[in-house]
């Protein structure tokens, strides 16, 4: 036995699915679709970093990226993204293996917390989603979650980060129609951060953008990508391949091809600021091929996830993850799949996991979804603690104490020990029942399902956020102001 | 030649995905000089129904509606020319597609213009990212029925509803029946919009605009 007694270590869950060899392989197709095939770049200032690096340009932006320039561009991207919370304090340290909880955006639907009925997403559903959130302690980051149908299209995205950053101190993941209302955000961003220079060194915001499958970048997504490496601005830049339908439907081409549109948006971004903030990963998701519907509950999207973890560590580029359901309530499947796909993010070590309450296949949000998975990432980060092997845990003296044959009544409970470690050995649940059958009914037998949503009105009800100082608000009102004229009529760019 | 077997090994080629074999049957009723309208009713026509049966059996899934939309057009190509030259036309309306401007997604577009031409619709793709005024002025232009069209991106959904409206303001609402698409797309949406309804998949799509064409359509049936 080589173990030294007086060692401690911990016993810590964890999964890889690539060995070294595949991942150099799928690295390896990935290069030779740079490099040979080409990717479409609809951006003329896209195309000017690209070809000043010294990428071959064809059919005016039909773009081949040499693999040193993709391999330095890889090397750029920092390994490391400090992300701060609204107050400028730190809040999560994108690297390694850390993985954080939020939620997503856009959901052009909700399941009204009052009535149980779905209906048309308001604003209010995005100022609920940001308290519910706050409240939340194992939801690490907010967005707008609803898309919100009551106010002008063209300045939703500004009136979401209003709404957000009133109503929560936690990190915003953002979206935004395009690179003029992207500013008004930034602006907003600056005036709460205390200025341009304090939001670049402490940003709190992560502006999400994709490109579309196959291998193009349209000219609104590179548009917001070089604006955020211009402004220090931290990226999530996500392709989606919907398996059979915009890529292979084989996992290893889709995650290949994939990589090639994730990559290529990774060069663009460093070519543009060297060192800027970007988060990569993608979402190679099957189309279901009976319902013709985006799967967000798969097990294949476990499996991709899982994929670009390995990929990204090996990159040392900060990756995000993708979670939620495709059921429409909180039944029993969006417990299932919401616990699934939580669960296994954090074993992938996936840094930014987001869309967690997501609900109907990204189109479908319900506060008390919030909370359901709150409870679900609470248990997830127990078990990813694992547990510390030492002298003192393994308590060998006390099992010698406690003996049949020094103690006849053996019992650990009044013992110092076992005072001092039951609060951090023993996860306690919030909302899931332990209660002996008779004490559940008596408390009226209701489901994880209903009592996740008696708490949401709970939370709405009582939790009142940190508030933002007046003089912000009053400025952010008159930015959002300026934007609705501003942005009146405005086409924004594909 | 035995007519009944030859649609009926016609229904086998597109119920079987062969292609070349679909295109070779085609070209038969070419050079037997046979009456094209019948071959592509009572040969093509049926079979593509037969594969849209086996899908709502759960047999065929969307790769077999599409392989299947796909060969029926090859043989289409070789057929329509004929037909037009005999004066006659086999459809059940032209409808134009596209993609809003401000928006270049397109799988969700072709899923829906390969099952209607496969139905024996007359399809117009206008491609990705079309202005609204474009997508009038071809309506008019090509003399459709109906328009499609696709908005994924949530930003560029309001395009479908400014399409409806410059049909109002141009007195051309009448003229078009207008039919939306995209994943956010839902029947308050439809209603929000005014225009003429949605479908949740491509195959419920094709029963949709020919329920709402039946009778009305300057195609010929």
């Amino acid at each position: 036995m080589g173990n030294d007694a007086r060692k401690s270590s911990v016993a810590r869950p964890r999964y890889r699915l690539l060995d070294d060899g595949q991942i150099e392989r799928i690295h390896a197709t990935t290069l030779k679709i740079l490099e040979e095939t080409g990717v479409r770049v609809a951006d003329p200032e896209g195309i000017r970093v690209l070809e000043e690096a010294g990428c071959a340009v064809e059919k005016e932006d039909i773009v081949r990226i040499p693999r040193g320039v993709v391999e330095a561009c890889i090397e750029s991207a920092p390994s490391r993204i400090d992300i701060y919370d609204r107050k400028g304090e730190p809040a999560m340290v994108l690297e390694g293996r850390n993985s954080y909880f939020g939620l997503g955006t856009d959901l052009p639907t909700t399941v009204d917390l009052e009535t149980g009925e779905a209906r048309r997403s308001v604003l209010q559903d995005v100022v609920n989603a940001a308290r519910v959130a706050d409240f939340c302690p194992n939801i690490d980051f907010i967005a707008s979650f609803a898309l919100p149908g009551d106010v002008p299209t063209n300045t939703m995205y500004v009136e979401c980060f209003k709404a957000e950053v009133e109503n929560s101190t936690k990190p915003i993941f953002f979206t935004a129609a395009g690179k003029d209302d992207l500013e008004y955000i930034a602006r907003m961003a600056r005036a709460v951060a205390g200025g341009m220079e304090a939001l670049r060194q402490k940003p709190f915001l992560i502006h999400y953008s994709e490109p579309v499958a196959p291998l193009t970048h349209s000219k609104g997504a590179v548009d917001k990508l070089l604006f955020c490496a211009e402004n220090g601005i931290p990226i999530c830049y996500i392709p989606t391949v919907l398996l059979g339908a915009s890529g292979p439907v084989t996992l290893a081409g889709g995650i290949t091809q994939a990589n090639a549109e994730a990559l290529s948006g990774i060069v663009m971004h460093q070519l543009k600021k060297g060192g800027a903030p970007i988060v990569s990963g993608w979402a190679v998701v099957p189309l279901d091929m009976k319902s013709m519907t985006y799967c967000y509950g798969s097990p294949e999207v476990r499996l991709t996830n899982a994929a670009f973890a390995d990929i990204y560590h090996h990159y040392e580029i900060p990756c995000w993850g993708i979670v939620g359901t495709d059921s429409h309530v909180l039944d029993q499947q969006a417990a299932m799949e919401h616990a699934f796909a939580e669960l296994l993010a954090a074993m992938d070590g996936a840094n930014l996991i987001h869309d967690v309450g997501y609900l109907g296949q990204g189109l479908l949000g319900s506060p008390a979804s919030i909370v359901m998975c709150d409870e679900i990432v609470s248990y997830i980060r127990r078990f990813m603690k694992g547990f510390e092997i030492s002298e003192e845990t393994l308590a060998l003296d006390l099992i010698d104490k406690n003996s049949p044959l020094k103690a006849p009544q053996a019992n650990f409970l009044a013992e110092r020990h076992t005072l001092k470690h039951f609060r951090t050995e023993i996860w306690r649940p919030a909302v899931c029942n332990r209660d002996m059958p008779d004490a559940w009914r008596k408390k009226g037998g209701k489901t994880y399902g209903q009592r996740v949503v008696e708490k949401a009105r709970e939370i709405l009800k009582h939790h009142s956020p940190a508030s933002l100082d007046p003089g912000v608000v009053k400025v952010l009102a008159a930015i959002v102001g300026e934007a609705r004229t501003g942005l009146e009529g405005k086409k924004f760019n594909a | 030649m035995n007519k009944g077997r030859y649609f009926e090994e016609i229904s086998d080629a597109i119920v079987n995905l062969e292609e070349g074999r679909a295109v070779e049957l085609a070209e038969r009723a070419i050079t037997g000089d046979m009456d094209v309208l019948e071959v592509i009713e009572k040969g093509f026509g049926t079979a593509i129904n037969k594969i849209g049966k086996l899908w709502e059996t759960g047999e065929y899934f969307l790769p077999e509606l599409m392989l299947g939309g796909t060969i029926v057009q090859r043989a289409m190509d070789v057929l329509l020319p004929r037909l037009k030259a005999q004066g006659k036309a086999a459809t059940f309306g032209k409808v134009l597609v596209a993609t809003i401007e401000g928006d270049i997604h397109s799988i969700g577009k072709n899923i829906v213009a390969t099952m209607l031409s496969a139905n024996g619709f007359e399809v117009v793709d206008l491609g990705v990212d079309v202005p609204v005024e474009r997508i009038i002025a071809q309506a008019i232009e090509q003399d459709v029925d109906a328009i499609g069209v696709s908005a994924l991106l949530t930003t560029t959904m309001p395009g479908q509803k400014a399409l409806v409206e410059a049909m109002v303001t141009k007195g051309v609402r009448d003229k078009f029946k207008v039919f939306l698409g995209g994943a956010a797309v839902n029947a308050e949406w439809v209603k929000h919009c005014g225009a003429d309804g949605y479908a949740e998949n491509a195959i419920d799509a094709v029963k949709l605009i020919k329920e709402a064409l039946r009778g009305s359509s300057k195609g010929g049936k």
